[in-house]
């Protein structure tokens, strides 16, 4: 990268947390591990989607092929077809032992012989219940036109019983919800992930002691808050560029329709993330402080972690019931908000009053833990080699 | 520029006292050698002027005025503790260092290249730290408390771990920025190296200030020394000599130390008494010698 692309403060003096994220976003961009990641990312989740649209199987339509007489029951087997929603492709077969033969190698999966008023259905081991009631709807139709029924007649005789629905299901479907809680999950995860590069970057800056430096000409809250920023910033351009790909692949073997997942929903959920991220990373950085060793890290962060494992295990426990007390008090709470209230908001209408409070609770508590987390920053940075308690860091 | 005073700084941890009424002064223009004891006080009381660590009681003023956060901003630091950012490139890491010390991202390179190539490490300006020698990466920490034209310069232990041409290079540096005007007070061991290239001196012992001045005015302080040569002496010709002790004696050579205002020639007659004198002089203690004496002095 050369110096020119980054001609950002050049003849301006920059915000010290500017400094500090785009040093973060550079450093972290640079990496090995951070490209070879993404990529192996992206790669991951457009083979999961190519495996998942090849093992479901339902977009590919049903194949099959009419011979002899039954070749006259085609259009009317296209249009009932359509209607009962059977994905089917047509094809007109000369020989039935030919086609037999197609049937049982596979290429073909439903072969129609004999007249068209007594159709019989060749299939290899199963053939899907809607081909099998168009089939037998157009056999049907051909019958009563050659009773001599009018066409109108016919069509009035095998017009579709209407259905009324009283509680027509919610206008948020079920596959929004499946597809948002999938995008809440793995945005929860990718949170636990970046929360701890913020860790490590944190413990780097002590275990190479360049921490004291930065210290006497950086405040250690603008010092966390720009080293936040920076990792979030590479943290979503990761997120995107994995998502971008899941939305291709999910495009091109057409598993899903995309707008299930809706814009707002998305949105919703990266707005939680973000919120999130900013939480957790803060809480991350704070506990990283006090020790002094990469080694040292895991442990440390562990009590985060289990919020995280809770809010993940409580999501389950409220999802059943997504306005009863149980989701509705969780949802508020800073910890658990940003899973929890993006899955209710996915799922039902959230009174507007709740999102806005969660939404205060966690910027309120965003704020407070960035004070704290500077606290203890500067306290706990130059007590090097040793585990700095808790309290210790705390008081100065 | 300057001048940096420390007054009465107080410092406890826990029932330890670091420092206790600790008071200095260094002036614009001076290069100043801190030198005490391992765990004496000097770092604790460079990084209360640096503001990372905080004083129980006492002052920091720079020309004048209490050093707040973004004065501090102004004073270039080499920490005890070394340490940049290992897989930074080297160039790089003095542009941030310097940006994040209030220059524009043009005035950071510019200075960080006039450094690399004082150090004569321009070639490897895109090389990562760590795959640079040690010795070089001391040069770099030099240079990463450089790039940002401090007003005021803070080096704890910078000569520790160079070798010779580096050390050369480090005490012409230090020199010329003192010469250009700016207060540098350093920290060392090495007290021959802190008699040559130091203005001033400053003895700290036990978190007190014990002594500090020009090494001439430290010498004034102590005790005169004579150097005398009798070759055909008897054994005990110096005993009974008024004021006088016997320092060391190395074949017919011998070392003595005065008490204060004792007359030298009573020491000399006596010298003559026993043989011809081939030499009779002066000696101008070191400083190493003028520590260990202030400090057996602060002891007693």
């Amino acid at each position: 990268m050369n110096a020119r692309s980054w001609s950002l403060g050049d003849m301006r003096r920059l915000p010290t947390i500017v400094l500090v994220a785009r040093r973060e976003v550079r450093m972290r961009l640079r990496s090995r591990v951070f490209v070879g990641g993404t990529i192996v990312m992206a790669v991951l989740v457009v083979v999961g989607i190519v495996a998942a649209s090849l093992l479901a199987g339902r977009t590919t339509p049903v194949r099959v092929g009419f011979s002899g007489g039954s070749q006259a029951l085609e259009r009317s087997f296209t249009a009932t077809a359509a209607a009962l929603g059977a994905n089917v492709t047509l094809s007109d077969i000369a020989d039935v032992t030919a086609g037999k033969a197609q049937v049982t190698a596979g290429t073909l999966d439903v072969l129609v012989t004999g007249s068209g008023t007594a159709p019989t259905a060749v299939a290899k081991a199963a053939i899907p219940s809607n081909v099998e009631s168009a089939l037998s709807l157009a056999a049907e139709a051909t019958r009563l036109s050659d009773a001599g029924l009018s066409p109108a007649a016919v069509t009035s005789a095998m017009a579709l019983v209407p259905v009324q629905l009283l509680q027509p299901p919610d206008p948020k479907n079920n596959e929004n919800l499946i597809a948002s809680l999938a995008l809440g999950i793995l945005l929860w995860i990718a949170l636990g992930q970046y929360g701890n590069m913020v860790a490590q970057g944190v413990v780097e800056e002590k275990a190479t002691r360049i921490m004291e430096i930065l210290l006497a000409t950086i405040r250690p809250s603008r010092l966390l808050a720009g080293k936040v920023i920076g990792i979030g910033l590479v943290g979503l351009l990761q997120l995107t560029i994995v998502g971008a790909a899941a939305l291709v692949a999910v495009h091109v073997t057409n598993v899903a329709s995309i707008p299930a997942l809706g814009v707002a929903s998305i949105l919703a959920d990266i707005a939680w993330f973000l919120l999130g991220f900013l939480f957790y990373a803060t809480a991350y950085a704070a506990v990283a402080s006090l020790v002094s060793r990469q080694e040292e890290v895991q442990g440390a962060v562990a009590p985060i972690s289990i919020f995280q494992i809770a809010g993940y295990l409580l999501m389950y426990a409220a999802l059943p019931n997504p306005s009863g007390p149980l989701a509705t008090v969780s949802s508020l709470l800073p910890p658990f908000a940003p899973i929890l209230m993006a899955v209710r908001m996915a799922d039902t209408d959230v009174p507007f009053w709740q999102v806005g409070l969660a939404v205060a609770l966690i910027v309120a508590s965003i704020v407070g833990l960035t004070w704290l987390a500077g606290r203890m920053y500067s306290n706990a940075a130059l007590d090097l080699g040793t585990r700095v308690r808790f309290m210790d860091a705390f008081r100065g | 520029m300057g001048p940096l005073e420390v007054r009465g700084l107080t410092k406890r941890y826990g029932d330890v006292a670091a420092l206790t009424d600790l008071t200095l002064e260094v002036r614009a223009g001076e290069l100043f050698g801190f030198v005490g004891r391992n765990g004496a006080g000097k770092t604790t009381t460079m990084r209360i002027v640096l503001g990372v660590l905080a004083a129980d009681a006492g002052e920091v003023t720079f020309a004048g005025t209490a050093l707040t956060f973004e004065a501090r901003r102004k004073i270039g630091y080499m920490p005890e503790e070394r340490g940049l950012y290992p897989k930074m490139r080297v160039a790089e890491q003095l542009n941030y260092l310097g940006e994040l010390h209030g220059m524009t991202g043009a005035d950071a390179r510019a200075s960080a290249t006039r450094w690399l190539e004082r150090f004569g490490l321009q070639e490897r300006r895109d090389d990562e730290l760590q795959s640079l020698s040690l010795g070089n990466q001391q040069r770099i920490q030099l240079a990463a408390a450089l790039v940002f034209a401090p007003e005021l310069l803070v080096l704890d232990e910078p000569f520790a771990g160079l070798d010779p041409l580096a050390v050369d290079v480090m005490s012409a540096v230090l020199r010329e920025r003192a010469d250009a005007g700016i207060p540098v007070i350093f920290s060392s061991h090495e007290l021959e190296l802190v008699e040559r290239v130091c203005d001033r001196v400053g003895i700290i012992d036990r978190g007190k200030m014990v002594a500090s001045g020009t090494v001439d005015e430290l010498r004034a302080g102590g005790r005169e020394r004579r150097r005398v040569d009798v070759p055909g002496a008897v054994d005990d010709w110096d005993v009974g000599v008024p004021g006088v002790r016997l320092l060391e004696s190395d074949g017919s050579r011998r070392l003595f130390e005065l008490d204060p205002g004792v007359d030298d020639q009573a020491l000399l007659q006596a010298a003559l008494a026993t043989g011809p004198v081939r030499a009779f002089e002066r000696v101008e203690p070191s400083l190493g010698e003028i520590f260990r004496t202030v400090l057996e002095e602060a002891a007693a």
